[in-house]
């Protein structure tokens, strides 16, 4: 296809961000709810704080079910799905019906996860394999190399920061930093290089600056 | 079709995954609904489509010149065929579009053809929709979806397969395309039909855009690339109504337009599907005078009828509407969707009195036809039980060269056992139209 507009290369970028967060923070989830489990029941609470989310839960249980599954709380996983099918849904044409199906049934896990109260995890694992079977859908039947590259820089993107948040390792950072150059240069985004250099040279020093990295980090991209 | 009937709620179930949903408006929230999808296809013999086919190739391509008289010539306002008055106070006509001639003379690229077959047998046309008629989407994927729940069912019978529905609109887009890329113009994904919108750029290979991603510029039309590149489209499949296409010509306040697109397809660079100013033709009004639009401009006598109608602007057809109002049913000129159609047994005497001033006072605004008894068709209930409800069949004839029928159609069905009201927006659901091809 190739012929992409700004509006559309935002849904894209916004596609693999939202999805990439719903990824990673599920499996964030099954370790808290495990730690919450028989270690420490105070676990969400580190939590939200570590990625900068407020703490609205009365406790784990609360937790376990608001931040997984209420479409009311912004911050929650099933939110997030959905406005990574909000994005998808309006480039079908790029991604192909197939690639949104994926998303469509990682709902239609969350719906059922929510309703088994005492074990959503089993049915959430589901809906995180959907995720991953829209991204490799993507890659299998989306020949433009362009639109591949504008999701997987947005996903890049979205694990940096929420590497950064959680105080990810060193090596860690510049592993998917070194990934997120690569997708860059792939993808035609415009970008600010100086924020761009920036961010690489913070994360050269000994003591990372977090924040200043996440600020320089949501800097990049123009669109 | 028993062993495809056992899979209704798979084919259903792949239909959700897929997202084939319509939206809705109701109490000013938007709400995305799936469209039940009911297994028994309608099935049209082979013959008996032949009959359908130049029935409706005859009506479409007559309607196509009745458009390009009524923004040109006019001959048949000359000739007294049709009175002057009923075309410019029509809703639908449209003088921004008068002396435009569109790519290739075709105005009518899609049409939506609305038909039922009476009990008698007979079929019936009650609609033309002339200006973005939807629907074609859901049976052809429903198509594709039935063929894997049920392969054997398509093993041994002979269908045609409606699959090519894309390519046919592909083949339209491009026979009228002034040079450049096809696009699919939409308002955005809270429009009811979305669905259909980005499937079919999918499945044409077409850009599926907004508004805001076209420009114009020195007379012609681009679409404009996230890095600045701009890329001349020459085709619009435009799922906008006239009214919200162009800000500069029509409704100011549109913000899902595109400013001066029109003045681009006045000179002749871009090509609009379907034009501007079509709904003159499918006016619930005009509809009246088909029949004598074919005769006026192919010769030939309607091959398929009309339910017989009475317009209360004719003296005589007012006398008779007064005296049958009860057993008539009416139709405002100005809705669609099936709002604004009343059964007259329905209504009260009070209510009765009240419709009667109503068309008194505004001849023009409703029509008024026979209760055209509908064959009913199977459906499978809830339970799974088979039951017998009112349907319709949605007909697509694609206008290129010449005009060509789809060989499939939406057929829609009323789920309320009481209703003959078949519209998605109301609760309907729908069907696979079957043509056999032997």
């Amino acid at each position: 296809m190739g012929i992409i507009s700004l509006e559309k290369a935002d849904n894209l970028y916004w596609l693999g961000r939202y999805s990439e967060r719903v990824y990673t923070t599920s499996h964030r989830y099954f370790t808290s709810f495990d730690i919450m489990l028989d270690q420490n029941e105070e676990y969400y609470m580190r939590y939200c704080e570590a990625l900068n989310i407020p703490d609205i839960y009365v406790d784990s249980k609360d937790f376990v079910q608001r931040y997984a599954f209420d479409t009311e709380n912004t911050d929650s996983i099933i939110s997030n799905l959905y406005r990574a099918y909000d994005n998808a849904l309006v480039v079908r044409d790029y991604i192909s019906s197939e690639s949104l199906a994926y998303i469509q049934m990682a709902i239609y896990e969350m719906k059922k996860a929510k309703a088994n109260i005492d074990a959503p995890l089993i049915a959430m694992q589901r809906s995180v394999d959907n995720i991953l079977a829209c991204w490799g859908c993507i890659d299998d039947v989306v020949y433009d190399v362009v639109i591949r590259n504008i999701i997987k820089y947005g996903r890049r993107q979205e694990r940096l920061d929420l590497l950064l948040r959680l105080r990810g390792s060193r090596t860690d950072l510049k592993r998917i930093f070194s990934e997120l150059e690569f997708y860059l240069y792939r993808s035609n985004l415009k970008f600010n290089r100086c924020a761009f250099l920036e961010l690489a040279l913070i994360l050269e020093q000994d003591i990372i600056d977090y924040p200043k990295a996440l600020d320089c980090l949501e800097k990049i991209v123009v669109l | 079709m028993q062993e495809l009937n056992k899979h209704v709620n798979d084919v259903n179930s792949l239909l959700a995954r897929y997202g084939v949903r319509f939206g809705i408006y109701k109490n000013n929230t938007f709400k995305e609904q799936l469209f039940p999808f009911d297994t028994i296809a309608r099935v049209i013999k082979n013959e008996e489509f032949a009959y359908l086919d130049k029935g409706l190739s005859q009506r479409v391509t007559a309607l196509n010149l009745f458009l390009a008289d009524i923004y040109g010539e006019k001959n048949i306002l000359k000739d007294k065929v049709i009175p002057e008055d009923f075309v410019y106070s029509s809703s639908g006509y449209t003088p921004e579009c008068e002396g435009i001639q569109p790519p290739k003379s075709v105005y009518s690229h899609i049409s939506g053809i609305d038909l039922v077959q009476g009990k008698d047998q007979n079929w019936y046309v009650l609609e033309d929709n002339l200006r973005i008629p939807s629907g074609a989407s859901y049976p052809m994927i429903a198509r594709s979806l039935c063929r894997k729940a049920s392969p054997s069912t398509f093993k041994s019978n002979h269908i045609y397969d409606n699959r090519n529905y894309a390519e046919m609109l592909k083949t339209t887009m491009d026979y009228v395309n002034t040079g450049g890329i096809n696009v699919i113009l939409t308002p955005g994904r809270f429009n009811a039909a979305y669905f259909e919108h980005s499937y079919l750029a999918e499945q044409t290979n077409s850009i599926l855009a907004t508004g805001n991603d076209l420009v114009v510029e020195g007379d012609y039309l681009y679409y404009v690339e996230y890095g600045g590149t701009k890329e001349k489209v020459g085709a619009v499949y435009r799922r906008i109504s006239d009214e919200y296409l162009d800000p500069m010509t029509f409704c100011e306040e549109s913000l899902i337009g595109v400013p001066h697109i029109f003045d681009v397809y006045r000179k002749g660079n871009v090509a609009l599907i379907n034009a501007p100013g079509n709904g003159v033709a499918d006016d619930k009004g005009i509809y009246y005078f088909v029949p004598k639009i074919i005769k006026y401009y192919l010769g030939e006598e309607a091959i398929l009828h009309n339910a017989p109608t009475y317009l209360p602007f004719y003296e005589d057809d007012m006398k008779y509407v007064m005296e049958n109002l009860s057993k008539l049913v009416i139709k405002d000129v100005a809705e669609a969707g099936g709002y604004g159609v009343v059964f007259g047994d329905s209504l009260t005497q009070e209510e009765l009195e009240d419709f009667r001033q109503a068309i008194i006072a505004e001849p023009r605004r409703f029509i008024a036809q026979e209760v055209v008894d509908f064959l009913d068709l199977d459906v499978l209930d809830e339970n799974g039980a088979v039951v017998q409800r009112k349907a319709d069949l949605r007909a697509f004839v694609l206008s290129s060269d010449k005009a060509r029928v789809w060989k499939s159609g939406l057929t829609r069905f009323s789920r309320n056992p009481d209703s003959a009201i078949v519209n998605s927006s109301q609760g309907g659901g729908f069907k696979d139209t079957w043509v056999l091809s032997l």
